[in-house]
């Protein structure tokens, strides 16, 4: 009999979760450690986020679906990891905190043969003084914070209906952000909502980003074949925002929001203030505060997990300039190179390097997005470990399915108004994530499966999607054949 | 009062950091909401996307 824990219960710990569950005999038991009761469809957040949704409609409870598909669910968050075991027994440990509100606050070991560690990004708002929930910006990072941003927007429509003018600011609160696919969402979304309640008119609209060029989206942009041309993303996006008379600041680090205007230095060094009556800017990301400790209690944590807090895997971390990144840097199995029974998966394992190119102003800040590892990535990278722990639980000496962020691709479809018959989304896929420039020389990716186009139609598959991918969440017959 | 997005009391056009984008045509917009075509990209989208998915997931083995 065998355990197997998962840490986190979102698309890439929900996704290993189910699928080892589905792959094991019953005898070996699958136990998921969330900290939250729910599981939420975050994509959809950016709908609830307008107003367009209630937070009911993207989450549901998580122990009901467990209990039935034979998961036990442990709702606590880990603190600990004790992987050669501790002194009371050699069997390894994560040590994790309830938080479920009965047992809030207390301590267990739970012991496993094998551990995916799939914790998710920590929301680091503390990087930006001033920034996020309870302070002076809003947030469509969890379902409930894209209700409190719902509520000031629709404060915001009713002012601009009694004539006030009003200043929106979208974007990222911070110069190492990653995600900027939702912050443009979220403007989009934004804008159309303002339009059809009749508004817009009243409103001046910005979009505040670290990107270098719109439509880097933290992946270095894409290359489109398109009306007899080879053209970057850049050029789809700007035609967008201008079609729709929105303004942008790219190159941007907000280094500090106090009510009513954020402090930005871009990456000339110019120092600016941005002013606005309603700002939703997302946080930099960082891996959760979970330690490391050997048998003999010695803090393992730098071993483990690279200094920003995510896990180390079988990726070349060797520091090395952006000429020199190969697509080879980046993992394919996830697994620790220090302990074979322990992987992470999704946003939880720490990238080797960016994708897009590193850029610093010149007193040395890197104003730069971060690598996105986000929906179908993480998906596939969590059934990947699923596939290759059922394996070598059968016997295999190593990881058996490789899901290299170099050698898949990604389909992505971005809401820009949420409308049955006038709404639209961009629908882009790419291929593969991380650029090739040894398969792919000009471009790094294969021109023939990296397209994009907006319309309607995506609006539709927008909304098949949420459908669709709630439907799985939940476990109901057939879920699996449901591809990542 | 005017839905048009660009009308506001902020800058003129000119001196909008989206005055020098490439911009969509009338024809273009039309086509983007006009469900016949759009039922015709629907299908082909997802046909796109499919071969993408089996092409990702063909890679996860050895």
């Amino acid at each position: 009999m065998a355990r197997i824990v998962v840490l986190g219960a979102g698309v890439a710990g929900h996704t290993a979760s189910a699928f080892l569950r589905k792959w094991l005999p019953k005898r070996d038991e699958v136990v998921a450690v969330s900290p939250m009761a729910e599981y939420n469809w975050i994509p959809s957040n950016i709908w609830v986020g307008v107003g367009l949704l209630r937070k009911k409609q993207v989450v549901f409870p998580l122990a009901p679906v467990y209990d039935k598909a034979g998961i036990e669910f442990k709702q606590a968050r880990a603190v600990a990891l004790w992987p050669e075991g501790d002194a009371e027994s050699q069997t390894p440990a994560v040590e994790i905190e309830w938080t479920r509100p009965d047992r809030r606050g207390e301590r267990e070991k739970v012991r496993y043969d094998f551990l995916i560690n799939a914790t998710g990004p920590k929301l680091n708002f503390e990087a930006t003084p001033g920034l996020g929930p309870g302070k002076h910006t809003y947030s469509v990072c969890t379902a409930d914070h894209a209700e409190e941003t719902a509520r000031a927007f629709l404060e915001e429509v009713e002012r601009m209906r009694r004539g006030e003018r009003r200043r929106f600011v979208v974007g990222v609160g911070h110069g190492s952000c990653t995600c900027e696919g939702a912050a443009f969402e979220y403007i989009v979304n934004l804008e159309f909502e303002l339009r059809a309640r009749g508004v817009r008119g009243r409103a001046e609209i910005l979009y505040l980003t670290n990107e270098y060029e719109l439509g880097d989206f933290g992946i270095d942009g894409v290359h489109i074949k398109r009306g007899g041309y080879i053209t970057p993303s850049k050029i789809f996006h700007e035609s967008l925002f201008a079609e729709r008379g929105l303004d942008w600041l790219t190159r941007a680090h907000v280094r500090q929001v106090e009510p009513g205007r954020a402090d930005v230095l871009t990456l000339d060094g110019e120092e600016r203030e941005v002013r606005f009556d309603f700002a939703m800017l997302l946080p930099p990301f960082r891996g959760v505060d979970m330690r490391a400790f050997n048998r003999n209690g010695e803090d393992i944590t730098a071993r483990l997990f690279a200094p920003n807090g995510f896990m180390k895997v079988d990726a070349d971390y060797a520091p090395k300039p952006y000429e020199q990144w190969k697509a080879r840097d980046w993992p394919r199995y996830y697994q620790s190179p220090a302990f074979e029974n322990l992987f992470a998966a999704g946003i939880a394992f720490a990238p080797p390097h960016p994708i897009s190119r590193l850029r610093t102003t010149p007193d040395g800040l890197m104003i730069s997005p971060a690598p996105p590892r986000t929906g179908m990535p993480s998906a596939m990278i969590g059934k990947a470990v699923a596939a290759s722990i059922v394996d070598m639980l059968r016997g295999a000496k190593k990881p058996t399915h490789a899901a290299s962020m170099a050698e898949m691709g990604a389909a992505c479809v971005a809401s820009a108004g949420a409308n049955p018959f006038t709404g639209t989304a961009a629908s882009i896929t790419v291929f593969p994530i991380v650029p090739d420039y040894e398969r792919y020389p000009e471009y790094g990716r294969d021109l023939n499966y990296t397209f994009g186009e907006i319309g309607l139609a995506g609006h539709w598959i927008k909304i098949l999607l949420h459908h669709m991918f709630l439907y799985k969440a939940r476990l109901l017959p057939g879920w699996w054949m449901i591809p990542e | 009062m005017s839905d048009n997005p660009n009308a506001s009391a902020a800058p003129p056009p000119h001196l909008r950091p989206w005055f020098y984008a490439t911009k969509p045509t009338r024809w273009t917009r039309f086509l983007r909401t006009f469900i016949p075509w759009q039922i015709v990209r629907f299908i082909v989208i997802n046909l796109k996307m499919m071969i993408l998915i089996r092409r990702s997931h063909k890679g996860m083995h050895h």
